[in-house]
């Protein structure tokens, strides 16, 4: 994993583990790898993970059982309002990057459409 | 987050030439720090004196309440160039001396770290290459048990692999309310690794400051570090 270095790297440590989550590669009410497991794995401090994961489980999207670890939360309302903004995201920066290409909202639909249609061919 | 290591209007001079001026330094326990600046700038000195290996300095350096020189060398761990060792010398019988001379030397932990870094001990310095010399470098420094490490300069002329096990030896071994601060002059190669940031130019300590600070202003730390250097170029 790649880290871009002008953002802070908990916030990107959040966003990979989110993305996780949402492709199902960790699952609900499973237990997330050790913070230094993570570390390693991110090639990041301890603490900046630690910082990541405190925010998720502030946020519910994670649960700590004491001494065993982090779990993902079995809270499927909440999972599909996480994948659901990653899906946004991913959504508002297609429209940004389309419109300093020239193609406005309004014929975000079509130009879609058809490159879709085309691809399929 | 406790007070670590003060150092307090700090000014060396070697041969009548100033090294260090009016330097002002706080490190608190449990952070990865970087050192930054350019050669000559006067990171490695100001690592040896924190480290109590070079004397007769100007204003104080404190750490945990030990000012005097011999107290803070044995409280910190300092990565030493191997220098006092003839090349015919065994990496066992470097572990040896490193065991009579720090208390706090934990010769288990040292072999752990030397599997990791996959160094023989039957090996003789003279026979290690510049990578596998800076492994056994950090190893040594890691099998003690301190609160402060330095660690001056340990990428210097190192392959990418022994890198990435030298980072990685400090993700594993760093405990929790330890500090290590790093000296280099490159900072890519460590930057997602790093708590704080702390710039050496014009032989003093210039800025100080937390590298998510300095990224939620969408600098990288590379840029920031670059930025103290920008009115050079034209030079």
């Amino acid at each position: 994993m790649e880290f871009k270095d002008n953002i802070p790297i908990y916030l990107q440590i959040e966003q990979y583990l989110y993305r996780q989550i949402a492709l199902g590669k960790m699952k609900a009410g499973e237990k997330i790898p050790s913070v230094r497991k993570l570390a390693l794995e991110l090639t990041v401090n301890v603490n900046t993970v630690q910082r990541a994961l405190q925010q998720m489980n502030d946020q519910g999207i994670l649960y700590t059982k004491r001494g065993e670890g982090n779990f993902v939360t079995e809270d499927i309302e909440l999972l599909a309002k996480t994948k659901q903004t990653l899906i946004d995201n991913q959504l508002d920066e297609f429209v940004q990057n389309m419109a300093k290409l020239g193609v406005e909202r309004d014929s975000l639909v079509t130009v879609l459409e058809k490159y879709l249609k085309e691809s399929e061919e | 987050m406790s007070d670590l290591l003060q150092v307090k209007d700090l000014s060396y001079k070697k041969n009548q030439k100033m090294i260090l001026k009016d330097v002002n330094l706080n490190l608190s326990s449990g952070k990865i720090v970087a050192l930054l600046g350019e050669n000559g700038a006067g990171k490695t000195t100001l690592m040896r004196i924190i480290a109590g290996v070079a004397k007769n300095y100007r204003g104080e350096v404190n750490l945990e309440g030990s000012t005097k020189e011999a107290e803070r060398k044995a409280k910190l761990s300092f990565t030493d160039g191997l220098t006092g060792f003839s090349d015919s010398t065994k990496i066992k019988d470097v572990v040896k001396f490193y065991a009579i001379i720090f208390q706090d030397f934990d010769e288990n932990e040292f072999t752990e770290l030397r599997k990791f870094m996959k160094l023989d001990p039957e090996m003789k310095l003279s026979q290690l290459s510049r990578g596998m010399r800076e492994k056994l470098i950090i190893a040594l420094t890691f099998a003690r048990k301190a609160d402060l490490y330095l660690l001056d300069e340990p990428f210097g002329g190192i392959d990418a692999m022994a890198r990435k096990k030298i980072i990685n030896s400090i993700i594993l071994w760093k405990e929790e309310k330890a500090t290590i601060l790093i000296s280099d002059h490159f900072v890519n190669e460590i930057s997602s690794l790093l708590d704080e940031v702390v710039v050496v130019k014009d032989h003093t300590v210039l800025e100080h400051k937390s590298a998510d600070d300095i990224r939620q202003n969408h600098k990288s730390i590379e840029e920031y570090y670059e930025s103290f250097y920008a009115d050079e170029d034209d030079e």
